[in-house]
This record gives structure tokens, sequence and C-alpha cells, in this order.
């Protein structure tokens, strides 16, 4: 091989490692799946497991919380795709909710995955058009979620046990 | 130097230490940036390498170099600057005292090597001389110093140290996978240095007419 193209190539591949090690110690992935997730991503050719969203999907709206987050889970197992960290952080919310009081561990949990969503949406902005639920737009649910995490005078409110599960 | 060793293994090798040093392997994997002080020790330690000859600048980038030749060696010049970063990164403990007395022991060294205008191989020696020792303390006693053990008689002794130290000499429990990585990143980086371009003596013949 020409010495000139041994440079050409020796220099291409260097500026490509640098760029992953810059990216890798942006983003801090855990696992390889979030690692070539990650990759896919950042070229636009992600793609979720649709079977397993729709499973996630149709456990979520039976009130089977837990389950339905292992299905989001094995749809986007790289934590890349918005609407299905929109859907996770939604179950914790409401696995989370209780008329007396909130589980704040699941709380942040859910806190997470809606900040990861709304770090993926184009624009920050995520509104997720199901009629089954009641929030739709991933602020409105990072803010409910914030709020459950706050000790607040209205904590201690008796009527509180009337309200409504979003 | 061969264009293969400048363009292709030399930047390969440097960014695989640079992305090694920092990696941390717990219960999660993170990687963790060179905080600034190990910037300022890299930046010294490659004023080292120039100075002692292990590096050669103008062999890397000069005027009559080709651009592309110049570019390949702009590449080694700062992969080997974050590589330097990366491996004052790796073996300075994460907090406490340590921390700080690592960084001034290692600050002090280098200034001493800087000053002593040692050669080549001298340096390569006193390289990995530091950064072996580093690695000793740090992985081997401070980490046996830091872990609590499964042994009475240990534990007892460890929150002795804790106390009569004010927690400050404990570090981090260290994953058992860490200290290996650490040790193929030290070699790799070592090995990267003796393969650097580095500068010939010149040396005049004289004839003595008797």
């Amino acid at each position: 091989m020409k010495e000139r193209s041994v440079r050409v190539i020796g220099l291409a591949l260097a500026m490509f490692y640098a760029s992953f090690i810059v990216w890798l110690y942006v983003r801090q992935p855990q696992t390889l799946a979030e690692v070539t997730g990650g990759l896919t991503a950042t070229i636009g050719a992600y793609r979720i497991n649709q079977q397993a969203f729709d499973d996630g999907l149709v456990l979520f709206r039976r009130d089977e919380f837990e389950a339905s987050r292992a299905a989001f889970g094995r749809a986007d197992p790289a934590g890349q795709d918005a609407r299905t960290q929109f859907y996770i952080a939604y179950s914790y919310y409401r696995s989370g909710w209780g008329r007396l009081y909130q589980d704040n561990a699941l709380f942040r949990k859910g806190l997470e995955h809606v900040d990861t969503a709304i770090a993926l949406a184009p624009d920050r902005r995520l509104v997720v058009d199901d009629p089954e639920l009641y929030i739709h737009s991933a602020d409105e649910l990072r803010a409910e979620l914030a709020e459950g995490l706050r000790i607040e005078a209205s904590d201690f409110n008796p009527l509180r046990v009337f309200r409504k599960r979003k | 130097m061969k264009a293969a060793t400048e363009a292709v293994y030399l930047p390969m090798l440097f960014l695989t230490v640079a992305l090694l040093g920092g990696l941390r392997v717990d219960d999660r994997v993170t990687f963790v940036p060179p905080p600034l002080f190990a910037l300022v020790l890299g930046m010294m330690l490659f004023g080292v390498l120039v100075r002692g000859r292990v590096v050669a600048p103008d062999r890397l980038m000069s005027a009559s170099r080709m651009p592309l030749e110049n570019l390949n060696g702009l590449v080694v010049i700062l992969s080997t600057f974050f590589a330097a970063a990366q491996i004052f990164n790796l073996v300075t403990p994460e907090s406490g005292l340590p921390f700080l007395l690592f960084n001034v022991f290692l600050f002090v060294l280098l200034v001493n090597t800087l000053a002593a205008f040692p050669d080549r191989v001298s340096v390569l020696r006193s390289m990995a001389i530091i950064t072996g020792a580093a690695f000793i303390l740090k992985f081997i006693v401070l980490g046996a110093l830091s872990s609590p053990g499964e042994g009475v008689l240990k534990r007892v002794l460890y929150v002795l140290l804790e106390g009569a130290t004010l927690g400050t000499l404990s570090q981090p429990i260290l994953h058992p996978a860490a200290g290996y990585i650490a040790f193929a990143t030290l070699s790799l980086f070592l090995v990267g240095l003796a393969m650097l371009p580095a500068r010939t003596r010149s040396e005049a013949l004289i004839k003595l007419n008797a």
C-alpha cells in the first residue's frame, strides 16, 4: 500500500476513534446495547422492537406496570426512544402513586426516564397522543413526578385522599 | 519512522490508553474525564519526553514535511498528551488525602526530572518507575487498606484505621478487574512511549593528527 494511502487511512481511523471516545465520555453508556443503540441513533438508524413495545402497552393499560416496564425495556434496550422512555416514566408514576403517600424511589426513577425522554425528543418537546392517558406531555409528567417528590404543606391536606391518579 | 507507525499504530495505541485511563469498573461502568491537575501533569510529562529526547517534535511536525505528514504528527502529539493526562488520572487516587499527596509527589517528581536533563533511556526508566510505583500504591496498598475484607480482625483494623485517619485515607473499594485494566493500560502507554520517534544524539567524528 502506498505511504499516502496509509497516512490518509490512519488519519481517518484516528479521527473516528477519537470521536467515539469523546462520545463514550459524554454519553456514559452502561451496556453494549446502549453503545450500539447510541451509535445507530446518532446516524438516525435506531429502531425499537415494535412487538415488545405493543406488549408493553397492553400490559401498561392493564395496570401491570412492572411487567410493562420489562417489555418496554426490551423494546428500547439502548434507551434511545423518547416515546418508550415516556411510557416507562409514566409506569413508574402510576406504580408509585398512592392516595396517602407516594413511593419516592419509584418517582425518582420515573423522573430519570422522563428527563431522558425530554432530552431525546426533537426540540425537547414530547407529546404522546394516547387517549387512554391523562397526561400527554413529558413536561407535565415531569412536573407531576417532581411535585410528588417535594414535601409541601398541601401534602398534609386530608382531602388529598380524594384526588385522582392521572 | 514508518508511515504506518506514525499514522496508525501510535495514535491507536495512545487513544486506547486515553480511553482506558478514565474507565472505572464498579457495579456500573463509568468514564471519568481527566481532572484539571492531570492535564497539567500530562503537559509536564510531555515536556519531560521532549527534553529527554524520547520524542522529537520536529520529526512529527516541521516545515520540511508534507501537510498530511504534519497532520499525522499532530495526531500523535495530541494523543500522546491525552494519554499522559489519562495515565495520571488512572494512577491517582479518587479522593481524600491520598489524592492530594499523590498529585504533589507526581508534580515534584516531574519537576525534578525536567530539571535533571536526562537522556532517553533514563526518562523511559523514570516513567516506568513513577507510574509503576503509583500503580502499586493505589491498586495494591491503598486498595488493600480501603477494603474492609471478610475476617473479623481485618474489619477491626479497617475500622481503627478509618477512625485514626478520620476517613481521609480510605478510597472507594476497587473492582477486581480494575487493577488488571490499569496494568494493561500502563503497559500500553510505556510501549507507546518507547515507539515514539526519538531524537538521536548527533556525534562528530574528529580525526586527530598525532
